[in-house]
């Protein structure tokens, strides 16, 4: 899944970067082509998706009541969340992979390349963020018709929320995928973080709803900061700057420590 | 007869590797905790008890066990794909001195087990909730996870004897698990779903381990809840033991 060659030394010629923007770019779309050549990720994803959105929420929305809503307002609600939620469980993705690569000897071929540590790392958030990107544009757009959101404006301020919250979960992933060791155990721990950044959060139910202890603790999930900032943008075209923030800190905070942490992977402790 | 006696040490063996990482079990009963007490606990809030007559909270509490009961069940499957392709262990089990249908048969015990064992707390506070805990009816809430895990153990060994790759074992795994989950009565009612839908959802094993699961409380005896679950999970018991014996043809 991960052995897959940098654009670059696909075509057998060498790769020599030719400005600094170049090898994160490169390193960048090589995480791109690997996703796209793993369908079933695609697959799997989409199909839950799929059932979450016009299975799950249109059935459960029949039974929710909101005082002074109307009967549909739960689907409109949770079909915002659940764009939120599967581009927050995409952009796990790129921990597995880096796992994989890890335990299959791919990443002493990937440190071998023309590409300084840093760059390496900067381009594997940035690919990792870009194809959660990617994988989600059909599913918001589904969204976007079915709620008539056109608002040229109000999109482009939820593309970029979720584009921060990817980049963020990205972060995230890649200092736990490099923390863990056990395979069994990476691969739970993963699932409970995606399943906690998600259910405790305002994604998929109002907050006034939540027990207490939910509540308490649900305001500060970074799929709260997405889904509240997207749901301004799209629902009452303004910004939500606290959740912006929010989210701007969480990016800052798990990018940095995922760094980190990869760097002293690769290096035994020495930043480079 | 005396092959018979290998079945506890290979179950033994299963359950080892389980809790070779209780750090494993305490993330799944993790997961199980936020499925209850905050995905359920908030859909509680959110469907009133007019909507659907009964408490909402406690009709999705058990589904919140059978798909922690699931995920374990999925996690045999998966750790006899990793014997074969990852670890190379295959080929050493098969020539331990158990005959290969006894070794199918264990594997499937040990699987039973390994999820009975991951879901022992839950189906705990599940029956505290429903009031049955210092009952007898606790035992028959216990044959149900295990019944159920019974089906889901031999439909994730199949799963492992035919998947080539994690990826598609990965991929199957979840559209089972989303059938399982979402095409159930594990949150609405049937009467609640398409007409169209609704062969679907009454075949659904999820179905009737939730159903039997509800049923405990109002039970009179305890055959009635659990015999519906016995003959289809047997049967994905079959298939899971061929297609062990398939893939252990090497």
């Amino acid at each position: 899944m991960s052995s897959s060659p940098t654009p670059g030394n696909a075509s057998n010629s060498p790769t020599q970067a030719s400005g600094p923007a170049s090898p994160i770019l490169q390193i960048a779309l090589r995480d791109i082509s690997v996703l796209f050549r793993t369908p079933w990720i695609i697959i799997s994803r989409s199909l839950a998706f799929i059932i979450q959105l016009f299975v799950f929420a249109f059935l459960i929305s029949e039974l929710v009541v909101i005082p002074g809503r109307p009967s549909s307002y739960f689907f409109e609600y949770y079909a915002v969340g659940s764009v939120v939620g599967t581009i927050a469980s995409i952009s796990f993705i790129i921990g597995y992979d880096i796992f994989e690569e890890a335990e299959e000897g791919v990443l002493d071929y990937l440190l071998t390349l023309p590409v300084s540590r840093r760059q390496f790392i900067i381009g594997r958030a940035l690919g990792g963020a870009i194809r959660a990107m990617i994988y989600i544009i059909p599913m918001f757009v589904i969204v976007a018709v079915l709620e008539h959101f056109n608002n040229p404006a109000s999109l482009a301020a939820a593309v970029l929320d979720l584009f921060l919250l990817a980049f963020g979960v990205t972060g995230l992933s890649i200092t736990v995928a490099v923390s863990v060791r056990s395979a069994n155990r990476f691969d739970v721990v993963l699932a409970l973080l995606e399943l906690a950044v998600s259910r405790a959060s305002t994604a998929l139910y109002p907050i006034a709803f939540m027990p207490s202890y939910v509540a308490a603790v649900a305001p500060f999930s970074p799929v709260s900061f997405a889904a509240d900032s997207t749901r301004s943008a799209l629902t009452d075209v303004t910004l939500n700057f606290p959740s912006l923030l929010g989210l701007v800190a969480f990016v800052v905070i798990f990018l940095g420590l995922g760094s980190a942490f990869y760097f002293r992977k690769l290096e035994g402790g020495v930043y480079a | 007869m005396s092959n018979l006696r290998l079945v506890p040490l290979i179950v033994e063996r299963d359950i080892r590797i389980l809790f070779s990482d209780t750090f494993l079990i305490g993330i799944m009963f993790a997961n199980f905790g936020i499925d209850l007490f905050v995905t359920a606990a908030t859909f509680g809030r959110l469907i009133p008890q007019s909507v659907l007559h009964e408490n909402y909270f406690l009709y999705i509490a058990p589904g919140s066990n059978f798909v922690t009961a699931m995920v374990a069940a999925f996690q045999s499957g998966r750790d006899v794909w990793r014997e074969k392709y990852i670890k190379d262990l295959a080929s050493y089990l098969l020539t331990l001195p158990a005959p290969r249908r006894v070794l199918a048969l264990s594997r499937i015990a040990g699987g039973v087990a390994r999820s009975v064992i991951a879901t022992f707390p839950g189906t705990l506070v599940i029956s505290y909730l429903y009031g049955i805990l210092l009952d007898p009816r606790v035992f028959a809430a216990f044959l149900i996870v295990g019944l159920f895990s019974l089906g889901i153990v031999g439909l994730s060994i199949s799963l492992s004897a035919f998947a080539s790759s994690i990826e598609v074992f990965v991929t199957v795994r979840s559209a089972i698990q989303l059938y399982l989950s979402f095409l159930s009565t594990l949150f609405y009612r049937t009467d609640v779903f398409p007409s169209f839908l609704v062969p679907i959802v009454v075949s659904n094993p999820m179905t009737w381990a939730v159903e039997a699961f509800r049923s405990l409380p109002h039970a009179q005896g305890l055959i009635g809840p659990i015999s519906v679950l016995v003959i289809p999970s047997l049967v994905f018991a079959a298939l899971g033991m061929a297609s062990y014996l398939w893939y252990a043809r090497l």
